[in-house]
């Protein structure tokens, strides 16, 4: 089985481009979820955000992935993804959500 | 266990003969020993050891220290309590005694050191009655198959005849001890009790009565008051005792214990036998009431009474010798007088005997030869007689003044050359010169002619017997006024000190060399006298050694004289016959008297020996002697007769007391120095009457005295009499003599400084030095050799500063018998003093133990061999083992053993350890191949250097080879114990191999039956039978998954351990198993093995834990068989026990039916099944083994599930290691996971699910699995990436497992990682950093083989 990865871009309610991301992301997969981050950038022209709120998993290659937006991003996350971005230095341009 | 018949097993009595088929016979399922099948290896070792060997043995095992004896213990010790003894209770069969063995062998069995008694006295109640026995015995202890104490070995020799032998041996020599040989009744009966009473051991009491006129008396006792009633001789049936019978009797009332704790309640009544009479009395010997009389204790009695017997008599005849001595005294001091006064009366029938003699000699017809001789000794004789007669009426009359002189002028010069040429013959014929130098005086002398000739003759007389070399002058000279008479001689001289005294009356000059000690004492005085009535003097000048001058000075004219004896008128010159008896006595000194034979007569012939300087006594004697039957030979001096005496003892030696050279007194002392002649007898012949003299001879050891003159009668009677005297008196030292001859030990007597200087016949026959070589000086001839042997020479030399120094002792030491072979003696020596010299002697005995002694060392060389082999598991140890052995026993340079096992090399072991073939020199390999092939168990003994033997070893022919230090002989003794030793060490090695592969075999079972080969993840299991060398017991685990994924759990123990348990427990681990499959129901699967367990012999009784996991939830559920309880350890330390499901043990019939209970495993907890070796201890109960066991596995939670097994194993093995078979199994919950997959990328998310599932499982947040998802993720993704880039499709395995407190995970590839390189690769270096922050611990371990990448973390509580 390859891992389950649904990456829809959209916008929010304030009409701000938004990537939501659902399931896992690794080596298997980051490909795409790169390629779905350069359209999405490409397609805001300017900044937007990733919706890992409903990702269960992000590896090194994920996160490798988000690097070169860096710039250009806002990521919304939940508390699960949280130890590996703040280790990966993006805890800065990361939206948590409320501790619960 | 059980279906196994006594039979089974019996073979370990095989060795036993008679023994062993008794024990075979013993119903050992009733002792606590169980059935000989059943026996452990240990017990089964000690009985072949303890039946195999020849020496008395016996041992006890288990807890009621079963007997066991071998069929030496049974002849020599065990008596009528065979075969009742064997397989009683030791407590039982020595019940007598157990107050004094029983603390020794508790001793031993609590200390497990050895205990040693020497020469113990125990009373053994084997023969029907309370016995006094000494033993000499070792306990040491024995050890079962763990090594625990069990028992204990006795290795015992019997000592009660020796002890009991050396004790009467002892009082029979004291007895023997008797300082002087002659001593009155009272005397002899003081010493003997004084000897009689040391010994109240084989003598409480003894009571000694002499016949007396009045009846029986009582002389002496000992031990018993002299006012018991026993002591009236009313009170003891004296009829035997008179005819000279032994009778025992029966003791009733109170009666004196000796050294014992009870009275003597027999005793035994022995005549004190005389010689040819009736008894002299008797004796009662109160009998030591714990010997039975046999023959050597009546015979012991018999000797003490007969010796009693012979000091008795002895006494009497001497009290009688002395009486007699006494009476011949007084007699002697009658003659005395008697002579003195009449002595002028003999005078008249000599001259009756004279003229006739002269008379019958002058006849022509006397034609008989031998009638003439006796004339001639007549004769002479009578002359000699009639001299003493004359000198002694002169005597007479010059002291009563009556001596009538008549003094004539006559030519001195004349007279005395007249005188003088009447001795020419007879000193020419002692080869001396003679001169006679007397020129004629100027005017002549006034002289009594007969007194005159007495004088010339007296000093010529003294001259020729005094002189042996040189010569005799006599001169005459005229010098102022006087004439002067010299007699010079060159003869011994007289010591100057000797001088004033010489011309005394009756003065003789001891010591002095002369022909003959004849004489008078009265010569000179007599001479002086008759000098000095012619008014004129003499004097001697002498120089010892030189000679003698003696100087007369007569004056001339006759003014001096009284003129009333003076005569003008000359007198006669013819010589008279009063000359004759000079000459002819003077001629009778020299040499070449004739000795005429006489024909000897048969009668009681003694063989005499005669020593009389005077030959015509010796010849009187000899004719008399021999008249009489006797054989004598005739000596002239007491040197020559002391030579002859040692040369050939006679039974009695006739000796005149006054001799040259040696005189009589001189000769005694000397024959009784020496211990040859010192029983020899001796009867002193003198005419020195006086009972000083008679003293003087009787101190100085002769045995009779005899005083001249003496009829031929009287002579005979008392040659006769000290014959037989000496016959009855030597009864003593022949006795003693037979005695010690008829020892069966060897007999020796030492001196001070170690010259061995009296022995017995056997001492000769055991090693081979006769009594001819006597003394025996130290270094003794039997010595082992210093350079060839020694340590030998060492042993004796320390034995003999023992022999030395010691007062008493006893030694064993080599010795070389005189052919050159050598062998051991025991020997036992004690300090006396020598009764006759007061010196120290030492007095020994030994005997021959060479076989003894190598028995001993074979048997305990064997021993100690098998001993060895018995402790070896394996053969290669065995060899080494037991090749050290072989090099001390024989101090070797080393031992090899070289096995022929096919190989392109023989295998070579050493004591030095294992070597290669090639190591060995090319003359020792030649040797070792050479003896490959001799017979086997033959040793092959080089000349220097060693011996080899060919012996079976399992795997081909074996060599063995002692290597010995140089010049070391190797015996027909070495050879005889090596070839014992082969034989045995090949058996051993035999039974080694068959054990080691039955090992093989139950190792093999075990590993087939003990448990599965591959557990499910999540468990450990320990193992570890109590039987050495099996590795295999009664106890088992088990785990079966089961169809649905359950896992079944069964841990059991089956009564008993060792080969046969384990048979029973593989079939009961095989059933269980099938059951299980099919049930899949704990209870059910019990119940239905109740079934098989009934069918299935040893499988009664056995406990079973049997429960059914669910891995995924930890559900299980269990029903347990009279098992200990299961054990469970939360992560959080907490204990559970599971304790329900319980019901009996398999196979025990009850009404209900196997309950079944319920347990779900929290997460990360242990679950402990173990059976009762773990925990069981002696004297604690089994909850507190189950709480050190649930604490040890409390204390160890947090290791990995092998290591926690480790730890609980050791923590819980005593310190002697497990004494009980031992099944542990441990399951932690859940398991771990263990996935492979594919490196591929793809692989990831299952892998993570499967991880996530797993974690979940663990009970673990969901941000640290999170943590751990992240890290795995990141080491499989660099599995995938980097490990196998050169590989794609190879496999990756993900390991996770838990610990209380932490998660180890492991992600192994097969590639080769490349050094991570985060510039050329960013996002792997970042993969690496969140390993390191998500993680407690990351390792990354890269080989040959791939890498290892670790992760641990700790889980949050």
């Amino acid at each position: 089985m390859s891992t389950p990865l649904t990456l829809t871009p959209g916008r929010d309610p304030s009409g701000a481009v938004v990537l939501t991301a659902v399931g896992e992301i690794d080596m298997s997969n980051s490909a795409s979820f790169a390629a779905a981050l350069t359209d999405t950038q490409r397609d805001a022209g300017g900044q937007f955000t990733v919706d890992l709120t409903a990702v269960e998993y992000i590896d090194s290659a994920g996160l490798a992935a988000l690097f070169p937006h860096v710039d250009h991003l806002r990521l919304l996350s939940n508390q699960l993804l949280a130890p590996v971005l703040t280790i990966a230095g993006l805890d800065d341009i990361t939206t948590f959500p409320e501790a619960s | 266990m059980g279906g196994v018949g006594p039979a089974a097993g019996a073979e370990v009595f095989a060795t036993g003969g008679d023994v062993g088929r008794d024990l075979m016979a013993v119903a050992w399922e009733e002792t606590p020993l169980g059935p000989p099948g059943q026996w452990p290896q240990s017990l089964r070792t000690a009985v072949s050891i303890l039946l195999s060997s020849r020496f008395p043995m016996w041992m006890a095992w288990g807890p009621q220290l079963t007997f066991f004896c071998n069929a030496a213990y049974r002849d020599d010790t065990l008596g009528s309590k065979y075969p009742w003894a064997l397989g009683r209770p030791a407590g039982e069969v020595w019940r007598e005694i157990w107050d004094d063995i029983g603390p020794r062998i508790l001793s031993v069995l609590d200390t497990g050191n050895a205990t040693w008694d020497q020469g113990l006295l125990l009373f053994l109640e084997r023969s029907g009655y309370r016995e006094e026995t000494y033993h000499t015995f070792s306990y040491s202890p024995l050890r079962d198959d763990d090594g625990a104490l069990v028992g204990m070995l006795c290795v015992v020799s019997e000592d009660t005849v020796q002890v009991i032998g050396e004790r009467r041996m002892a009082t029979l020599r004291d007895l023997g001890s008797d300082p002087t040989v002659i001593r009155t009744e009272d005397q002899v009966l003081a010493f003997a009790g004084a000897q009689l009473d040391r010994n109240r051991h084989d003598l409480p009491f003894t009571l000694t009565y002499m016949f007396d006129e009045g009846g029986p008396r009582l002389a002496a006792s000992t031990g018993i008051a002299a006012d018991h009633p026993a002591s009236d001789p009313a009170w003891w049936p004296t009829e035997a005792a008179a005819r000279g019978e032994s009778t025992v009797v029966d003791l009733e009332g109170d009666f004196p214990y000796g050294d014992w704790h009870e009275p003597a309640t027999q005793a035994l009544l022995v005549p004190l036998l005389q010689p040819g009479g009736i008894p002299y009395g008797f004796m009662v010997a109160g009998l030591n009431r714990f010997r039975a009389l046999d023959d050597g204790y009546r015979g012991f009695v018999e000797l003490v009474a007969g010796h009693v017997a012979a000091g008795i008599g002895s006494a009497r005849s001497y009290q009688a010798q002395q009486r007699r001595a006494e009476e011949l005294a007084e007699l002697d001091s009658a003659k005395t007088v008697f002579f003195s006064n009449i002595s002028h009366e003999f005078r008249t029938p000599l001259t009756l005997i004279m003229g006739p003699v002269e008379e019958l000699r002058g006849r022509p017809d006397l034609a008989d030869d031998g009638v003439r001789a006796e004339l001639d000794v007549i004769h002479r004789n009578g002359l000699r007689l009639g001299k003493l007669v004359n000198t002694l009426l002169d005597f007479s009359r010059i002291e009563a003044g009556r001596m009538q002189a008549q003094f004539s002028p006559l030519d001195l010069a004349a007279t005395t050359t007249e005188l003088a040429s009447v001795f020419r013959s007879a000193i020419e014929r002692a080869e001396l010169t003679f001169e006679v130098d007397c020129p004629p005086l100027p005017q002549p002398v006034y002289l009594d002619r007969g007194m005159w000739e007495k004088v010339v003759l007296n000093l010529l007389s003294n001259a020729l017997k005094f002189t042996f070399t040189g010569g005799v002058r006599i001169a005459v000279r005229a010098e102022a006024g006087a004439a002067v008479v010299t007699v010079t001689d060159t003869g011994v001289g007289v010591p100057a000190a000797e001088l004033p005294q010489l011309f005394e009356r009756f003065h003789r000059i001891e010591n002095t060399r002369s022909r003959s000690n004849e004489g008078s004492g009265i010569g000179l005085a007599l001479v002086k006298e008759l000098v000095e009535l012619h008014g004129g003097t003499i004097t001697a000048a002498s120089e010892p050694g030189r000679g003698t001058t003696f100087t007369i000075r007569l004056r001339f004219g006759a003014e001096h004289l009284p003129p009333e004896s003076v005569t003008t008128q000359g007198a006669g010159a013819a010589v008279s016959s009063a000359v004759d008896p000079y000459v002819e006595e003077a001629l009778r000194w020299l040499p070449g008297a004739p000795e005429e034979p006489v024909p000897e007569r048969t009668g009681h012939p003694a063989t005499v020996l005669v020593a009389d300087d005077n030959a015509d006594m010796r010849d009187y004697l000899t004719r008399l002697l021999r008249s009489a039957g006797h054989h004598v030979q005739a000596v002239p001096d007491g040197q020559a007769a002391l030579e002859a005496a040692r040369l050939r003892n006679p039974d009695l030696i006739v000796s005149d007391v006054m001799m040259p050279r040696l005189d009589g007194l001189q000769l005694v002392a000397a024959l009784r120095a020496d211990s040859r002649t010192a029983g020899t007898p001796v009867l002193l012949l003198s005419a020195r009457a006086g009972q000083e003299a008679s003293i003087e001879g009787l101190e100085a050891g002769a045995d009779d005295y005899l005083v001249k003159p003496f009829s031929s009668a009287e002579l005979l009677a008392r040659v006769r009499a000290n014959v037989e005297l000496s016959r009855l008196r030597n009864h003593h030292a022949r006795w003693r003599t037979a005695l010690i001859d008829s020892l069966q030990e060897a007999f020796f007597v030492c001196d001070e400084d170690g010259a061995v200087i009296e022995i017995n016949s056997t001492f000769t026959d055991v090693i081979g030095y006769g009594p001819e070589g006597l003394p025996y000086a130290p270094i003794h001839p039997w010595w082992p050799d210093q350079e060839s042997d020694p340590e030998g020479f060492q042993q004796v030399t320390e034995a003999f500063s023992l022999l030395i120094e010691a007062t008493q002792g006893t030694y064993t030491i080599p010795v070389k018998h005189r052919d050159g072979h050598r062998l051991w003696v025991a020997a036992s020596f004690n300090q006396v003093e020598d009764p006759d010299t007061g010196r120290r002697v030492i007095v020994g005995t030994f005997r021959d133990v060479t076989a003894e002694h190598y028995a001993v060392q074979r048997e305990s060389a064997v021993a100690r061999l098998s001993v060895r082999l018995s402790q070896a598991e394996s053969v290669p140890g065995a060899l080494t083992a037991v090749l050290p052995a072989l090099k001390e026993l024989w101090q070797a340079n080393r031992v090899i053993a070289t096995v022929f096992n096919g190989g392109a090399d023989p295998t070579v072991y050493t004591t030095e350890g294992p070597a290669p073939w090639d190591g060995l020199s090319e003359n020792r390999r030649h040797a070792l191949t050479v003896l490959r092939d001799e017979p086997l168990l033959t040793p092959v003994a080089e000349r220097a250097g060693g011996a080899g033997i060919a012996l079976e070893h399992p795997d081909g022919a074996m060599v063995l080879w002692v290597e010995l230090a140089e010049k070391r002989p190797f015996t027909e003794q070495d050879q005889t114990l090596l070839a014992l030793l082969a034989g045995h060490l090949g058996q051993g090695l035999h039974r080694i191999h068959q054990i080691d592969q039955q090992r093989e075999t139950a190792l093999a079972l075990q590993r087939a039956i003990l448990g599965p080969a591959q557990l499910p993840a999540g468990f450990a299991v320990r193992y570890s039978p109590a039987t050495r060398p099996l590795k295999v017991g009664g106890d088992w685990y088990d785990t079966v998954t089961l169809a649905d994924g359950r896992i079944g759990i069964v841990v059991g123990d089956c009564v008993g351990h060792g080969l046969q348990a384990a048979t029973v427990m593989g079939q009961l681990r095989s059933a269980c198993r099938a059951l299980l499959l099919q049930n899949t129901d704990p209870a059910q699967t019990l119940t239905a093995l109740d079934r098989f367990a009934s069918q299935l012999p040893g499988a009664m009784c056995a406990t079973v834990f049997c429960g059914v996991l669910d891995p995924a939830s930890g559900e299980l559920t269990y029903a347990s068989a009279g098992h200990p309880p299961a054990v469970v350890t939360h992560a959080d330390g907490a204990t559970d026990l599971l304790d329900q499901g319980r019901s009996r043990p398999l196979g025990v019939r009850s009404a209900t039916a196997r309950p079944e209970a319920r347990y779900r495993v929290p997460v990360r907890a242990t679950l402990l099944l173990y059976t009762d070796g773990l925990v069981e201890r002696r004297r604690q109960p089994l909850t507190a083994g189950i709480q050190r066991a649930a604490a040890a596995v409390q204390q160890a939670r947090s290791a990995a599930l092998e290591d926690l097994a480790s730890v609980v194993m050791d923590s819980m093995a005593p310190e002697t290691g497990y004494d009980d078979d031992v099944a542990l199994l441990l399951y932690r919950h859940p398991g771990p996971l263990e996935v492979d997959f594919p490196a591929e990328a793809t692989r990831l998310a299952t892998v993570r699910s499967m991880l996530r599932g797993w974690l979940a499982r663990c009970g673990v947040d969901s941000l640290t699995a999170q943590n751990v998802l992240v890290a795995a993720g990141e080491a499989c993704a660099n599995a995938i990436e980097h490990g196998h880039r050169q590989l794609p499709g190879g496999l990756i395995r993900l390991r996770a497992a838990a610990t209380a407190h932490d998660l180890h995970l492991t992600i192994t590839d097969s590639g080769l990682w490349k050094t991570p390189q985060p510039a050329a690769n960013p996002h792997r270096g970042r993969g690496f950093t969140l390993m390191r922050a998500m993680m407690t611990e990351v390792t990354v371990t890269t080989g040959a083989a791939g890498t290892i990448v670790g992760l641990q973390t700790r889980i949050p509580r």
